[in-house]
């Protein structure tokens, strides 16, 4: 199943299996260690929905959902505050409202 | 560089014993403290050439040596898509510095890695700095330095900037360095096979080219060629054996698609980040973390879903007034000190072009000029303060929904909001963008936030053709209608100038640490005289420019027939010594008023006139707008000479009610006036700090066309709709 980086709410686990983007952008993603085979934790995501923040090799790293979307990951399970996956489309209504 | 190649190896040859150090490292490594504690005082602060990225360096005396330190500025990796990494590779590669100094973040090693194991591919002398080595140790993490070292041929110096300890290590280490006492071992870091065959045989095509191979490490750059490095491949396209080089490029691309269905910029990186996984797992016990550590626990709040927004608003509103409510007192302090030297001026030099060259245009000058430093040291106090504990990454983080919408990056709220007090600082912290599209964009919208030096023409105008209970009203309308212009303008501006040449918003948000007071301050000092020191002297020089134009060329006939009167009335008997003096105090306006119609100044505003005549303004109202490029409050000033106020006899006719009473002036005219006010070029001030910042003419060029354009279209837009409204009588 393809799960993208950006579907996943805080608190996830995940391991990258394919870095997607192009350019500069795609540069700047593997620059920082988003590799294939990389865990990353989602830490939260922004106050107006979008960037996202993620900790990755011992360090936290914010992105765009944008970029999010091109990156493949598989979700190794959720840690501390995590919510279950179906409280993402709820929190994503919310964050829309503020917009 | 200070010096050229020749004069180094003379030195060198001479024993004089200048050794050159280069420091690399990640932003948020601590490299600049660690740069700070290294040179102390004796450093100097430019700008590379050609770009506006700071260039750091100083020199240590030690041990009968002269290190001189250069402080390569902070990136996480040596791309060519900053031109941050291309000025710290290109220094690497063309200066050849004796040593480099790679600091490393102790706390956050896995990723500072990465910039060494590329800075090993340049075969350059590396020492590395593994600084915030206080952290580490704190927070129970092992690290094996003896076995990292062997991993990375190169010295590990534990440092820590704060700790002010593994100092004198480093420096004794770089004279070992430069001695040959130490032998860098240059490991290199081995790619999978594949990759390695290919850049076996890249270089061997390379090694043909004698300049090349002079110049460059030629494994780097086959390393570089498959990473598809656009400057190294149009480097290598001017030789020959490019068209060799490039079929066995296609080829490996094409062997590697085939055997790991990846590309090979992929592939490098991720067998760079696996070589140093590898390491790290030899190296590093990391201590099981149960507790949150602090960054969490503040990051939970201040990027709080819910009160993220409300607590980044009120931090940009302490930035406000910490820069412009306490900045108001020195202001004013600067203000009545100059007002002081000035009337000490008239006291001391006698009437004539003399004393108003100096007191009208070089004291004024140069009080406008100084006016605005305090503004500049609290805000850029303010900026390092939260530069340095890392709020500034956050506020980004929080507000880039809204920026990215317009086209811009998260970090260029914080000038937009500067704006709203002075377009001079806010465009000198458009620095902290590190795109260079999104900063000139930011910098061009900047001035459409209303700034405070144009409050007094608001307060002018809508008092004069507003009723009290809606002028609050019509003065946020404007404010409201500045910001839309620069919403629209930056959207614009970005599809039109820069297309898709944006910054990717892949930030790190690093830990909260407190900054020193020492680099704030620093930071704030070198804003200030880098202000006073280029923009000062355009600001001055425009500023006589204007008072020429405004007092020449001398109507001597005018003068006299005004002279002549103002005699009449001193000799005559009739009047009692009060009333005389209002009325020659009348006829001096009066004389003023006719003078500037008659100067350079009046004869460019009714030279305008045909063209702001749509707008609803005379040939006065010209003559402000063109005064009101020294500074945007002396189009109050400027209309009031012109329109000539006085009190004669008891009657006080203030400028609101000349206003008024001027049947071509109405409320149409008015709110056209406030918005060309809003809009159009802004003061010279301005003006010379965004051509110091862009580093470009042509841009200045383009900014102004495209700032009046806006400012007439609008103003013309506003002046028709209100006429329609029947505001225009």
């Amino acid at each position: 199943m393809d799960i993208t980086l950006d579907t996943l709410c805080s608190g996830t686990k995940a391991e990258i299996l394919r870095v997607g983007a192009s350019g500069e952008i795609r540069r700047r993603l593997l620059d920082m260690g988003v590799v294939k085979g990389t865990h990353i934790k989602v830490v939260r995501v922004a106050p107006l929905g979008d960037p996202i923040e993620i900790h990755i090799k011992g360090f936290n790293l914010s992105l765009r959902k944008e970029e999010a979307k091109t990156i493949l990951v598989k979700v190794l399970g959720t840690v501390g505050d995590g919510k279950p996956m179906g409280g993402f489309f709820k929190r994503r209504r919310k964050g829309s409202e503020i917009e | 560089m200070g010096f050229s190649r020749d004069e180094e190896k003379d030195l060198k040859l001479n024993k004089n014993k200048t050794i050159v150090v280069a420091l690399a490292g990640n932003p948020n490594s601590g490299k600049t403290s660690l740069f700070n504690e290294l040179v102390g005082a004796n450093q100097k602060v430019g700008n590379w050439a050609g770009v506006t990225i700071e260039k750091y360096e100083g020199i240590v005396k030690y041990k009968g040596y002269d290190i001189k330190m250069v402080d390569l500025p902070g990136t996480y990796s040596l791309t060519a898509y900053s031109p941050e990494e291309v000025l710290a590779r290109h220094f690497i590669i063309e200066e050849k510095p004796d040593v480099v100094i790679n600091v490393l973040d102790g706390t956050n090693i896995e990723r500072n890695l990465y910039l060494t194991s590329q800075l090993m591919e340049l075969k350059a002398n590396i020492l590395i700095a593994l600084n915030m080595y206080d952290e580490v140790e704190k927070s129970g993490n092992i690290i094996n330095i003896k076995l990292l070292q062997q991993l990375l041929g190169s010295h590990i110096i534990p440092t820590s900037a704060v700790k002010k300890t593994g100092i004198t290590s480093l420096l004794d280490h770089v004279i070992r360095v430069y001695t040959g006492d130490i032998i860098i071992a240059k490991n290199k870091l081995t790619y999978s096979v594949r990759l390695e065959e290919g850049i076996e045989r890249i270089v061997e095509v390379l090694n043909t080219q004698e300049e090349l191979k002079a110049r460059y490490v030629l494994r780097w750059l086959a390393i570089k060629l498959l990473e598809y490095d656009q400057e190294i491949y149009k480097l290598v396209k001017e030789y020959p054996v490019w068209i060799r080089v490039e079929q066995i490029i296609l080829n490996i691309i094409e062997l590697l698609k085939i055997d790991k269905s990846e590309d090979s910029e992929t592939i490098i990186a991720e067998d760079r980040n696996a070589f140093i996984r590898g390491a790290i797992k030899e190296t590093v016990i990391f201590k099981e973390i149960k507790r949150k550590s602090v960054t969490e626990w503040i990051d939970t709040i201040l990027i709080n879903r819910v009160l993220g927004l409300p607590i980044f608003m009120l931090i940009m509103w302490m930035v406000f007034q910490f820069t412009f409510a306490l900045g108001e007192w020195p202001m004013k302090w600067i203000e009545s000190i100059f007002h002081y030297i000035g009337n000490i001026a008239i006291g001391v030099i006698p009437p004539g072009i003399i004393r108003s060259i100096i007191v009208d245009a070089v004291i004024s000058g140069v009080g406008g000029v100084i006016v605005f430093l305090p503004n500049i040291l609290l805000l850029f106090i303010a900026l390092s303060f939260l530069e340095g504990t890392g709020y500034m990454a956050r506020a980004a983080f929080v507000v880039d929904k809204i920026m990215h919408k317009m086209g811009l990056h998260g970090k260029s709220f914080l000038p937009m909001i500067t704006g709203f007090g002075c377009s001079i600082p806010a465009i000198m912290a458009t620095r902290t963008l590190k795109n260079r599209s999104d900063r000139l964009v930011t910098m061009m919208i900047i001035p459409f936030m209303s700034c405070g030096a144009k409050l007094p023409v608001y307060v002018l105008l809508i008092s004069a053709f507003f009723k009290p209970s809606v002028a609050g009203n019509v003065l946020f309308g404007i404010y409201l209608f500045g910001v839309f212009v620069a919403v629209v303008s930056a959207k614009l501006l970005k599809t039109a100038m820069f297309k898709c040449e944006s910054e990717p918003f892949v930030m790190e948000l690093p830990p909260y640490r407190l900054p020193t007071m020492k680099s704030i301050l620093f930071q704030a000092r070198y804003k200030a005289e880098m202000y006073l020191r280029k923009a000062g002297t355009i600001i001055l020089g425009a500023s006589i420019l204007i008072w020429f134009a405004s007092n020449y060329p001398v109507n001597s006939q005018l003068n006299q027939t005004y002279n002549q009167e103002i005699e009449k009335i001193v000799q005559t008997t009739t009047y009692d010594k009060e009333v005389k003096e209002k009325m020659v105090h009348k006829i001096q306006l009066e004389k003023e008023s006719k003078n500037l119609e008659h100067s350079f100044s009046g004869m460019a505003g009714k030279l305008v006139e045909p063209i702001i005549r749509p707008l609803g303004f005379d040939w006065r109202t010209g003559v402000a707008i063109i005064m009101g490029l020294a500074a945007k409050e002396v189009v109050v000033s400027t209309l009031g000479t012109i329109y000539s106020i006085g009190e004669v006899s008891g009657e006080s006719v203030d400028l609101a009610k000349k206003l008024q009473d001027d049947p071509h002036f109405t409320t149409a005219t008015a709110l056209s006036l406030m918005v060309f006010v809003l809009l159009y070029i802004p003061c010279i001030a301005t003006m010379s700090v965004f051509k110091k910042e862009s580093g470009s003419w042509k841009l200045i060029g383009i900014y102004s066309a495209y700032a009046m354009s806006v400012a007439w279209i609008a103003s013309f837009i506003v002046y028709r709709a209100s006429i329609f409204l029947g505001l225009g009588s």
